[in-house]
């Protein structure tokens, strides 16, 4: 037994790429393992990077804006009346919350994809090409509006072929295939159930950056639906430490609403 | 003094006013406040051949695509949120029935906004190096004069009507929103201003007083009004801001019910041609008293 959840590994790693002074981004979600990957962890990772190196950090869950993130002030649920009765500094008007990251102050957008490719482009709205349809997904939402303009991205999604494809179907968020002008600076990271990998600079292309403590690299590599860079040396994903997963537990998520998704309608965890 | 001209319509008399084939844009976000009560009744007058134009549509769009209104839709999502796929939409876009254009959140309030401000176009480089490039409505890239900068050019939206709901209004449609309220629900705003006519469901319609003595709470003035029409619990099974929250037993049995074209036809028949008035449909959800449960806050001032 490792002692911890992937759930909190991720919410430890994604935190490092918190700083200070910087407005983050999660959408409002829907519920289950998607939710905890693209609102909850990501949540309690902006939560940590408060307590630890970024004071000044603020979150913007969809409306709410720069709410107080400890578990004594969240809601129990996520209706429109427990959202906007949580205590925030802001609820932010929508022409602002669409205007902000125009004018590039959103530094780092939390998301999640059905397809995620070697470049970093995102799909939420479609399987299958235009003429040849398999399976339509929801839409865009803001996704594209982060991806041209968010100072960084990070995405959250399952380790497997199907999801880290060669080529997405459809660019619903633009990575470093082309980027000419496009003011954001485009998805820094991307952590799944089995690593977490970055983009190699020159290239603009997915390589490995660590492996979950107990996953091999081969492992890895089998899962990905395109050739991976991989560096002559992969490091561990660091674990949480004894500090961080007091801080998680007693603090921050006691209740499990966010990394176990129980704010929402449809409570889960990440472990399948 | 001689007296104002009432825009108070019945249900069925507002939605004549749309007609087959027009571009009708909807209010709402996701599954929140959308004008279900005038939704439904588009359905059960079968109004054909209709182009959607929304920010973020959810069981909206889905209705009226289920019940085969539906040529063409805009949106930046069409799901039904915490209930997963939308059934119909999903069915329907994949067999080609219906063209759905996709755009991101900030491109579909742009193209309401230009409309809302009197010009013919708006500018955006969210779509660049995006698959939203694939519609022939996003290929004409331009420069800014000033700086050089490239944008993809976009038309604003010019629906024929708008259909909103909202909290209360008066009589000549005066419309009011509570200060309290979800703010990603104000696209509304823009949404009844770029359309030639707007139809407003309220939960009450109030004494003109009431919104002489609250101006602030007015967010659409009555020269933006063609329609009022009075329909409490009007966007059920969406919620309602804080004043009510979304029907999940609805929500449960809808997605149920849109699980198949053959269980859909159900649907329809129960609760959209089944229900001539709108008082059918309360009761068939049991009634104002039953629907009080999904309550959390009053039209009062706090």
């Amino acid at each position: 037994m490792q002692g911890y959840t992937l759930a909190e590994l991720l919410a430890v790693e994604a935190s490092k790429y918190v700083k200070d002074d910087e407005m983050n981004f999660v959408g409002i979600g829907t519920g289950g393992q998607a939710w905890i990957m693209a609102v909850g962890m990501p949540t309690v990772a902006v939560c940590l990077a408060q307590h630890d190196h970024a004071p000044n950090a603020t979150l913007m869950i969809g409306p709410v804006l720069d709410p107080l993130l400890d578990d004594i002030y969240v809601p129990d649920a996520n209706w429109e009346y427990d959202l906007i009765h949580w205590p925030c500094r802001c609820q932010i008007p929508l022409e602002d919350a669409l205007g902000i990251f125009r004018q590039g102050r959103l530094g780092l957008s939390f998301a999640s994809a059905a397809q995620v490719d070697k470049y970093g482009n995102f799909n939420i709205a479609r399987i299958g090409t235009k003429e040849n349809m398999k399976v339509r997904l929801p839409g865009c939402l803001a996704q594209t509006d982060h991806g041209a303009y968010a100072n960084r991205i990070c995405v959250t999604v399952r380790h497997n072929r199907r999801t880290l494809v060669e080529h997405v179907d459809f660019i619903s968020s633009a990575g470093h295939e082309n980027r000419e002008g496009l003011p954001g600076g485009g998805p820094v990271l991307v952590l799944t159930d089995k690593a977490v990998m970055d983009f190699e600079p020159s290239t603009g292309l997915m390589r490995l950056k660590s492996v979950h403590p107990g996953v091999k690299v081969e492992d890895v590599i089998e899962n990905t639906g395109f050739s991976l860079i991989i560096p002559s040396s992969v490091p561990e994903t660091s674990p949480p430490t004894k500090e961080e997963l007091q801080l998680i537990r007693e603090v921050i998520d006691p209740k499990r609403k966010f990394l176990e998704a129980r704010i929402t309608q449809e409570a889960a965890v990440l472990e399948e | 003094m001689i007296q104002r001209t009432s825009k108070v319509k019945k249900l069925k008399d507002a939605i004549s006013m749309i007609a087959d084939g027009d571009k009708v844009a909807i209010g709402g976000s996701l599954i929140r406040r959308a004008p279900m009560a005038l939704v439904r009744e588009i359905a059960r007058q079968r109004k054909r051949e209709l182009t959607l134009y929304s920010w973020s549509a959810g069981m909206d769009y889905d209705l009226l695509i289920g019940a085969g209104c539906v040529k063409e839709a805009w949106s930046s999502y069409c799901g039904l949120f915490q209930f997963g796929m939308a059934m119909n939409f999903r069915r329907k876009v994949e067999s080609e029935e219906v063209r759905f254009v996709d755009l991101s959140e900030s491109c579909a309030k742009d193209k309401f906004r230009a409309a809302a401000f009197g010009q013919t176009f708006c500018v955006s480089k969210v779509p660049l190096h995006t698959s939203m490039m694939e519609n022939p409505e996003f290929q004409s890239i331009i420069e800014c004069p000033f700086t050089g900068e490239k944008y993809v050019a976009m038309e604003a939206y010019h629906p024929d009507v708008a259909i909103i709901h909202a909290h209360r209004a008066d009589q000549y449609g005066n419309v009011q929103w509570k200060p309290i309220r979800m703010m990603d629900n104000e696209c509304d705003i823009l949404i009844a201003k770029s359309a030639k006519k707007v139809i407003v469901s309220v939960e009450k319609i109030v004494d003109e007083s009431v919104i002489i003595n609250n101006p602030t709470w007015t967010m659409l003035p009555k020269m933006y009004i063609n329609a009022v029409v009075e329909l409490p619990y009007g966007a059920h099974p969406n919620s309602c801001d804080t004043l009510y929250d979304f029907d999940l037993e609805h929500g449960r049995l809808y997605r149920e019910y849109s699980q198949t074209p053959e269980k859909f036809k159900k649907y329809l028949e129960k609760y959209v041609y089944g229900c001539p008035e709108y008082e059918d449909y309360l009761n068939l959800c049991g009634g104002i008293e039953t629907l009080s449960k999904i309550s959390r806050d009053t039209l009062e001032v706090e």
